[in-house]
């Protein structure tokens, strides 16, 4: 029976994940326009009416979506219309740079909100938990296009302490040290600018989840059993305030690609989230049907891992009915 | 296909581990860094394909890109055509033949010398497997007179011949292509070998970036910066202020803060138009008076004053603009006149109704206006040039429904003629007046969603024949003339403005670049001529 309970939800993904393989097979097609008027028809080519003819139904080819599922099920991806290189390659030129910096991002705002929203509810009432709240609700509202193209005119423009653009300086003749170096200067810019999108949103949920913890009557136990204070706030009060942030970073991560598409366009990040967007722009189909498949297959598998979390981190969870 | 390759692991496994090292101040092999002078340049787009015939973008930035490896017959300064691969060159007008005198120091990158089989290689090789930003068909046929001399012959007169064959055509290692039966999907590291100034060495396609280095043995000396670098940049110009590029193109209004920082700034001539494209299968904008009409309600400086703070100039109507040395200054205008479109409209049997706007047969004139952000020279541009438009328009009474869209779907409903009017634009209008066919005639230039597509009088699409089977010059200035008079006068599309078009670079390497008299190759408007690295 227990079998039956675990597997149930695995089968209910499973069904999910096919419904969007389908999604991604057939909704990329319903945009208007096609790749050879993207391409080619405000270019500086005129192509002829038979030119364009034989290009459109090169590129025109419908395969069914059975064909399409067996590829992607044995790995075969397709081509790019644009870059004529495996949709494989593609993703994995640009996916470490997404996670570079929206795993950094995610995890920096994550680990620090949490700290400072668990400290300053436990301080609940004082100066420093009316400016945190105070500040971080104006900065919650700040869009992330604003605090990037400030953080680029200060700091780039004006100090000309970072780099405005890329992920490193292309083709530079740097030893490995430097390189790193060099990786973090243009790090920087965008890591903060994500951060300070995402910090205050986890501060003011751990703060709002923190408070109602506190109030719990097992708190004031461990307050009335004389544990230190680090370890009531902690081992005891956090944990229970954990599962919002969790649920926040699993809905997080299903924004991982387009996520950063505002921050990567401002510094041109490279990332999935310009490569869709790329994409989009010349209606590369088989690249948009990819990368719209790996987001979603992502999420599902986040989401999935997540049920398991919240098990571990709240036994209780186990046990609702 | 591999799903994960090895590669990819191995150099995020080396980045973590070079993370680590720098975090904690390890000390790390500092390999010597080899002093080389190098050139870099910013778009905001990046990618542009791979620099070969076949596999760069149809656009301006990807021509370029392929024009440092692989050179042409002839080649465009500042002041006009200059040799490139050929020393000399002279038409015979009896024989209808151009001959070439190739220039004796040309090797491709592999260090093969560059002879006349491969121009006649390379003819026969674009018919076989055409090279979309030319055609061959007037080329009858080809002969290599000893390995530096070239004759080929036309089968009629064509004469964007020098723009297109001369000035555009990249000539094709013949021992390499002659084997390659499908040119789009030959990669191999010899489908870059060429025998332009630079080899291509990388395109990062997740970046954006280009790698391109000198070529010792160019026929006209050592290119002067040892490396060429493409970077994309979301704002190329913050990039150009803090010394991370060299070159960029900027915004007109930027021009005092960047020479204040040391940048010189350059100006292009109009080779670029915005213009508005009408319906005209569809009534009622297939009368003509009815676009006369709209052509008089848009008042072009406005346009530009409120959408562009005054960068930009009117528009000829004749599409042509006065930098082009066919420009008509004969050709009709519609000077902004409000009461004559009222006038016009009431000819047409519309009435002012109750609230102000034009009815007829009880119907409101009701107009749809796309409009989009376009791509100028490799920026995507956004302005407001609907929503003067749309004010414009309804100030005369039409009710006018402005929809804003990405432009590919503005592009796909225009080439469907599932539109009213659309704000578009495009280059190419200081080149060759080729581009007065290209932007008229669905004859050739149906493929373009900025062709106007218009074929309904006779006596244009005539003339637009004989210019391009006219070799005089100054007869054929003459037949260019009177295309600009009967488009204008027809007003399929309406030009509305050229933007001023302006580009800064930083003078301490040594290098002064320029915008070319008529465009790169064609007419492209972006100041990265190679000329600027040779000699």
């Amino acid at each position: 029976m227990r079998n039956v309970r675990q597997i149930k939800p695995v089968a209910a993904y499973l069904l999910a994940g096919l419904i969007l393989i389908y999604a991604s097979y057939s909704m990329p097609r319903l945009l208007p326009g096609d790749f050879v008027t993207a391409m080619y028809s405000s270019s500086h080519v005129t192509l002829t009416a038979d030119q364009e003819k034989k290009l459109r139904a090169y590129y025109s080819e419908q395969e069914g979506f059975s064909r399409y599922l067996v590829d992607l099920l044995t790995f075969n991806w397709g081509y790019s219309y644009a870059f004529l290189t495996p949709i494989s390659d593609l993703i994995l030129e640009a996916l470490p740079w997404t996670l570079l910096l929206l795993g950094s991002a995610h995890m920096i705002s994550m680990l620090f909100g949490f700290i400072a929203g668990v400290e300053t509810a436990w301080r609940r009432g004082g100066g420093l938990e009316k400016i945190g709240v105070g500040s971080m609700t104006v900065l919650e509202s700040m869009p992330e296009i604003a605090t990037g193209v400030a953080l680029l005119l200060i700091f780039a423009l004006n100090l000309r302490w970072f780099p405005a653009s890329g992920a490193e300086t292309a083709y530079a003749m740097h030893s490995p040290m430097e390189w790193a170096r060099d990786l973090l200067r243009h790090l920087v810019l965008p890591l903060s600018t994500l951060v300070l999108a995402y910090f205050p949103g986890n501060f003011l949920l751990t703060r709002g989840s923190m408070v109602m913890v506190l109030r719990e009557k097992f708190v004031q136990t461990a307050r009335a059993k004389g544990l230190p204070p680090a370890r009531v706030r902690y081992a005891h009060a956090a944990r229970n305030a954990l599962l919002p942030m969790v649920t926040r970073f699993g809905l997080r991560i299903a924004f991982m690609v387009t996520g950063a598409l505002v921050v990567e366009t401002i510094y041109s990040y490279p990332g999935l989230g310009t490569l869709l967007f790329n994409a989009i722009a010349v209606r590369d189909l088989p690249l948009i049907q990819g990368i719209v498949l790996f987001s979603s297959l992502m999420v599902l598998f986040v989401n999935l891992a997540l049920e398991y979390a919240y098990g571990w981190i709240d036994p209780r969870v186990n046990h609702a009915s | 296909m591999k799903l994960i390759g090895s590669g990819h692991i191995l150099k995020w496994a080396f980045t973590s581990l070079f993370f680590l090292c720098t975090a904690f101040g390890e000390a790390s092999a500092v390999l010597a860094q080899e002093k080389v002078k190098e050139i870099r340049i910013a778009d905001s787009k990046g990618d542009w394909g791979y620099p070969n015939p076949f596999r760069h973008y149809p656009r301006g930035p990807g021509y370029v890109r392929m024009s440092w490896v692989f050179d042409t017959l002839i080649w465009k300064d500042k002041g006009g055509y200059v040799p490139a691969l050929a020393e000399t060159w002279t038409f015979d007008g009896g024989k209808l033949a151009f001959t070439f005198i190739l220039n004796p120091k040309a090797k491709w990158h592999d260090g093969k010398p560059l002879t006349s089989e491969d121009v006649v290689f390379t003819l026969d090789y674009f018919k076989k497997h055409p090279y979309r930003w030319i055609t061959v068909d007037s080329v009858s046929r080809s002969e290599a007179i000893g390995p530096h001399k070239v004759v080929i012959y036309l089968s009629k007169a064509y004469s964007p011949f020098l723009s297109d064959i001369g000035g555009t055509m990249p000539v094709l290692p013949k021992h390499i292509w002659e084997s390659v039966e499908n040119p789009e999907s030959f990669n191999d590291f010899k489908a870059y070998i060429g025998s332009g100034p630079y080899t291509f060495r990388d395109f990062n396609k997740a970046k954006g970036s280009y790698l391109y280095e000198a070529f010792p043995k160019y026929y006209q000396g050592r290119p002067k910066a040892d490396r060429l670098i493409y970077v994309r940049s979301g704002k190329p110009l913050v990039s150009l202020a803090n010394g991370e590029v060299d070159l960029a193109n900027i915004k007109p209004d930027m021009v005092d803060p960047l020479k204040r920082k040391g940048m010189i700034i350059i100006k292009d001539e109009r080779g670029w138009n915005k213009k508005l494209m009408i319906n005209h299968i569809k009534p009622p904008f297939n009368d003509k008076r009815f676009r006369h009409a709209i052509a008089y309600a848009i008042n072009q400086q406005e346009i530009i004053d409120k959408s562009h703070r005054g960068f930009a100039a009117p528009a000829s109507c004749g599409l042509l603009s006065i930098d082009h040395e066919m420009y008509n200054p004969g050709t009709p205008t519609y000077d902004y006149n409000p009461e004559k479109a009222v006038h016009l409209l009431e000819s047409l049997g519309y009435r002012k109704g109750p609230g102000g706007h034009f009815m007829k047969d009880g119907q409101p004139l009701k107009v749809e206006l796309l409009a989009s952000n376009i791509t100028v020279a490799g920026e995507s541009v956004a302005d407001r040039d609907g929503e003067v438009i749309k004010k414009q328009l309804e100030s005369i009474g039409m009710q006018v429904d402005l929809v804003n869209m990405e432009q590919a779907t503005t592009d796909s409903r225009v080439k469907n003629w599932d539109f009213h009017l659309a704000v578009s634009g495009h280059g190419g209008i200081y080149g060759d007046a080729r581009i007065l066919n290209e932007m008229i005639s669905s004859q050739y230039g149906a493929g373009s969603v900025n062709s106007a597509r218009y074929d309904a009088n006779p006596v244009l699409n005539k003339l637009m024949e004989d210019q391009m089977l006219e070799m005089d010059q100054e007869k054929r200035k003459n037949i260019v003339f009177k295309i600009q008079e009967i488009y204008a006068e027809d007003l399929p599309a309406i030009s509305l403005y050229y933007p001023d078009s302006m580009a800064a670079y930083n003078p301490d390497k040594g290098i002064q670049w320029f915008y070319t008299r008529g465009g790169i190759s064609k007419g492209i408007p972006i100041p990265q001529n190679k000329m600027s690295l040779i000699k």
